[in-house]
């Protein structure tokens, strides 16, 4: 199955391509994968992030789906 | 939630109402729009406290302030609070700092951390939400509850805003359907950068803005 990929702010850098940019990345996944496989697929850190899949959160454990779009965003600390 | 009306929040003129001269400018249906909202604001700091600032004064009806914390000296070099309040909760000093805008502002406060078993409850019946805590987990927590169980109501986050960077960086982008996120989403506190009250109270005026549009009816940034 075929699911965009958005990396926001320095989690772009994750990007399997290595190019950055906030563009969208069409990953070719297994059915099943999960929010967290594609996590640890591209490798990206253990910080606080905010997942959201077709506009609405998704917890991790959640499988994806053909069409889906997964964007990730890292917000950082002050207010 | 502290009752508002169990606060003093007039100690020196109980009697006055003050209701500032609208903007005739904005049509009459708008600015009626705009006073029968409500917005929760969650974080009373360098960046809620100046979003209820201008809320206020645009005419927001209703405004729900959260914060744990009290008033510090060391906020005062860009909180909306002042040297005779340190102390106080910061719910409570904003909440009387409003009211000598306007006076008919209905405010709904409550001293807690806001979390993910409380959020809820916070922000039910809000027309908008605004996210202005300082420390990322929070920012998350916050944002992924909201977007998982309120999706329909407009949330505004914040994300980089500390250091000497340009304003002209802190820009408004509409990340989800429903989720602005304002910032330069870089400049992280954790890394050192003093935090400007200039450059606070711009990501604040943005954020605030974000909220105004939304209510109006313009969507997008």
């Amino acid at each position: 199955m075929q699911v965009d990929v958005v990396l926001f702010a320095h989690f772009s850098g994750f990007q399997p391509d290595g190019k950055g940019g906030r563009h969208a990345r069409t990953f070719e996944l297994a059915e099943g994968t999960t929010i967290a496989d594609v996590i640890a697929m591209i490798g990206l850190p253990d910080e606080p992030r905010v997942i959201f899949v077709n506009s609405r959160h998704a917890p991790e454990e959640r499988e994806l789906r053909q069409g889906d779009r997964l964007a990730i965003f890292p917000p950082v600390a002050g207010g | 939630m502290i009752a508002p009306d169990t606060l003093d929040l007039h100690p020196h003129r109980p009697d006055e109402v003050s209701v500032p001269v609208p903007d005739t400018a904005l049509d009459p249906e708008l600015r009626a729009r705009l006073r029968g909202c409500t917005v929760a604001i969650i974080g009373c700091g360098g960046l809620g406290s100046n979003v209820a600032e201008m809320l206020v004064r645009s005419g927001v009806g209703r405004l729900t302030l959260v914060d744990f914390d009290v008033v510090d000296e060391r906020n005062l070099n860009r909180q909306f609070f002042f040297r005779d309040q340190i102390g106080m909760p910061k719910v409570i000093a904003l909440a009387e700092n409003l009211q000598r805008i306007r006076s008919d502002v209905r405010l709904d406060l409550l001293q807690d951390r806001v979390t993910p078993e409380n959020l809820l409850g916070v922000v039910r019946g809000a027309c908008a939400i605004v996210e202005a805590v300082d420390d990322a987990g929070a920012k998350a927590m916050i944002v992924n509850t909201c977007l998982a169980e309120v999706p329909s109501v407009p949330l505004v986050t914040a994300s980089g805003l500390a250091g000497y960077g340009s304003t002209n960086a802190i820009v408004t982008e509409r990340m989800a359907e429903n989720l602005y996120v304002v910032g330069d989403l870089t400049s992280d506190v954790r890394d050192g950068h003093p935090l400007f009250a200039s450059r606070v109270m711009a990501a604040a005026a943005a954020q605030a803005h974000a909220v105004v549009r939304v209510l109006l009816g313009y969507p997008e940034p």
